[in-house]
């Protein structure tokens, strides 16, 4: 039984962090139509804060909370100065732009702290296992779970139940006559920025301490999120969600079943399923 | 400023601009020897680079010190692509007759280097870590400063199985590529010779990031003992998350080739307790050879020097021990001088085997230290054991023309 509970928890664990990777990307892109290829350094630099922060201030509570928002501040100042003004460009254009912006961080990551990995300590209150008879899972991928789960509930909440979420979603169909209505378009993409930097922000400070932190993990992360939205479909919150959870479970089974073949199994999935259904499994054409 | 300043001082940035690291001028009285360092500057192996090219750096101004040449030294940017390393070496030696050729950051890398300056009758020495390199693809051109896989293992499974002789039953998970395959046929070798039961392996792509799947078939299969066959991110990755699942409890955790300080650092001295690590250099060991490179390296830093620096340096000194001895920098009589030449180095007497160019030094097993047990921020480990363990030469597969 321990055989099929394991790879299914830890998928649904690892889902859940690839969603937090890739939602931001599916917002930015479902709500504002924009391809933000700079999301990987988001989470990167997530990753790296939180690793600064929690060395200065010996707390990982501390770091989890000030890096996704020093990420959401990067966010909306990079909408705000440099995004606004391309948004309404071609995607070619968002790819180059953000492509840039992208390089120009991960450099200064390496700039600031080296090229070598760094390691980000679990704090003490989820250091260690979980055990249930032979079943064994650590204390701290349960809890990227349950936080991940919180966090996609409160922002499925955002989007759809509040007014904010409601403008968004309206200034992403009908930016011209949410503005003839007196909203400010630019401020509310800002926050959309800001929101989407914040969650990959997030997605890097929870992911440092399962793997450390090293300047190529933005790149990785932006192929997973990409797979993910793919399969989930662009612009769909839901589709993130089941696009992340999907992923994390063919890795996790398949690190099982075929463990050479895993990686190559999460893009030959989103092949497969790209074939089938080429918007993605809730995404709009 | 006049015309000729101007020009001159566009000519001597345009080497950096084009990718060549130029150290420091040394002494101006000697004549110059030119070295390069086929080294990856930008891209994914940037991080070694930046470090072989420090060793470099340290060895070329060091050695040149008591030699008849100044080594005059620079690094050629390969951006971690072998095809473009190959490319600016093969400018190196046609357009600037360059013929010693020192480091490198990967074995792919360091394959193809070699096979051209064999062509151009030069000298290169590196740290890669493909057995195939004083193996199947030696030549007379290219020499080798780390063990192969076959003395990995013997040096770091097999003491380990002596000390913990209850320890039978051994799991491993291993990078599926040529250097993973190699340490798990050296350790399926070691393990069957030591009645211990292999009791599963997993293999992975070296582009994998996310173990946990593997620890699951690693912990249902109850060893005694985890090894890892890898070297580099995924090693400390695949360590983490045994440590986070709580295999350390019941399982001995041993990765044979490590790094050495940069990846314990990654690690952090809260994970490094009971861990094993086979490993070529440690700061702290008490030869001669080692203390003067401490020395020359706390000249210009604070910290200790990580395997990478000091597989660099430990490269320069070989070319500069084949250049005293051949009284030449022929590189045909620097060759012939290297070939079973024995000098003091950084792990003390090393030899050059002459029928495959291996350097016959020390493989170190290093056990990690609590962290309250640390004496300074770089105190991880004790060595345990270390020893000298090479193929015979009729069965390296080197047969050097």
């Amino acid at each position: 039984m321990n055989a099929y509970i394991f790879p299914v928890l830890n998928g649904l664990g690892l889902g859940m962090i690839y969603f937090l990777m890739a939602v931001g990307l599916s917002i930015l892109f479902g709500l504002l139509n924009f391809v933000n290829f700079a999301h990987g350094a988001f989470f990167l630099v997530g990753a790296y804060l939180c690793y600064q922060v929690s060395v200065l201030a010996g707390s990982f509570t501390v770091a989890i909370i000030l890096a996704p928002l020093a990420v959401a501040l990067l966010g909306w100042a990079l909408n705000k100065f440099l995004l606004n003004r391309v948004i309404t460009m071609s995607h070619s254009a968002h790819i180059l732009i953000t492509f840039g912006i992208m390089l120009v961080l991960n450099e200064l990551v390496i700039t600031i702290w080296g090229p070598l990995p760094q390691s980000v300590q679990t704090p003490a209150a989820l250091q260690g296992i979980v055990q249930f008879g032979d079943f064994v899972y650590p204390k701290y991928r349960l809890f990227v779970l349950v936080l991940s789960s919180l966090i996609a509930l409160a922002l499925y909440l955002l989007i759809v139940r509040t007014k904010f979420g409601a403008l968004l979603r309206a200034a992403s169909e009908q930016g011209e006559t949410v503005s003839l209505l007196g909203v400010n378009v630019g401020r509310l993409y800002s926050i959309g920025f800001a929101l989407g930097g914040w969650m990959a922000g997030l997605g890097g400070a929870m992911a440092a301490p399962l793997r450390g932190v090293d300047p190529s993990m933005g790149m990785e992360a932006l192929a997973i999120a990409f797979a993910v939205v793919i399969v989930g479909g662009l612009g769909s919150f839901g589709g993130a969600l089941v696009g992340g959870l999907f992923i994390g479970l063919v890795q996790s089974l398949m690190s099982m079943l075929w463990p050479e073949g895993a990686r190559l199994m999460i893009y030959a999935a989103v092949a497969v399923l790209l074939i089938v259904r080429p918007n993605g499994l809730f995404g709009r054409a | 400023m006049k015309r000729r300043q101007v020009i001159q001082a566009i000519a001597s940035a345009l080497p950096i601009a084009g990718g060549i690291y130029s150290p420091g001028v040394i002494a101006q009285s000697k004549p110059k020897l030119a070295v390069r360092g086929p080294l990856s500057m930008s891209g994914p192996f940037a991080s070694v680079g930046t470090l072989v090219h420090e060793g470099n750096v340290l060895g070329a101004e060091f050695f040149s010190r008591s030699l008849p040449v100044t080594m005059d030294y620079a690094t050629i940017d390969d951006q971690s692509d072998p095809g473009k390393g190959v490319r600016k070496v093969v400018e190196a030696i046609e357009v600037d007759k360059v013929r010693f050729f020192s480091g490198t950051t990967n074995s792919a890398s360091a394959l193809a280097v070699g096979k051209e300056v064999y062509k151009a009758g030069g000298v290169y020495v590196n740290q890669a870590g493909a057995d195939s390199v004083t193996g199947a693809d030696c030549n007379k051109s290219t020499f080798r400063w780390p063990v192969a896989t076959f003395g990995c293992v013997e040096q770091s499974v097999r003491p380990l199985i002596k000390m913990n002789p209850q320890a039978k039953r051994w799991y491993t998970i291993t990078g599926q590529y040529v250097f993973g395959e190699a340490l798990l046929a050296n350790t399926k070798r070691v393990l069957a010779e030591s009645g211990c039961e292999h009791v599963g392996n997993s293999y992975h792509s070296i582009a994998e990031r996310e173990f946990s799947g593997y620890l699951a078939s690693a912990l249902a299969a109850k060893p005694d003992v985890l090894c890892i066959l890898n070297f580099g991110n995924q090693t400390l990755e695949v360590i983490r998350a045994a440590l986070s699942f709580g295999m350390s409890r019941n399982a001995i955790i041993i990765a044979p080739w490590s790094t050495g300080l940069d990846q314990f650092d990654a690690l952090g001295a809260d994970n490094m307790a009971g861990l094993y690590f086979g490993g070529l250099y440690w700061h702290d060991l008490k030869t001669p050879g080692n203390q003067q490179f401490l020395r020359l390296y706390a000249e210009k830093n604070k910290n200790k020097p990580p395997y990478a620096v000091a597989s660099a340096y430990a490269a320069m000194q070989m070319i500069a021990e084949g250049i005293k001895k051949a009284n030449s920098v022929d590189p045909a009589a620097v060759i012939k001088a290297m070939e079973g030449l024995e000098y003091e180095g950084l792990t003390g007497k090393e030899r050059i085997r002459a029928g495959d160019h291996q350097v016959l030094r020390d493989f170190y097993l290093m056990k990690g230290k609590p962290k309250s047990a640390m004496r300074d921020a770089a105190d991880y480990v004790d060595v345990v054991s270390s020893g000298q363990s090479f193929l015979p030469l009729e069965q390296t597969g080197c047969r050097m023309a």
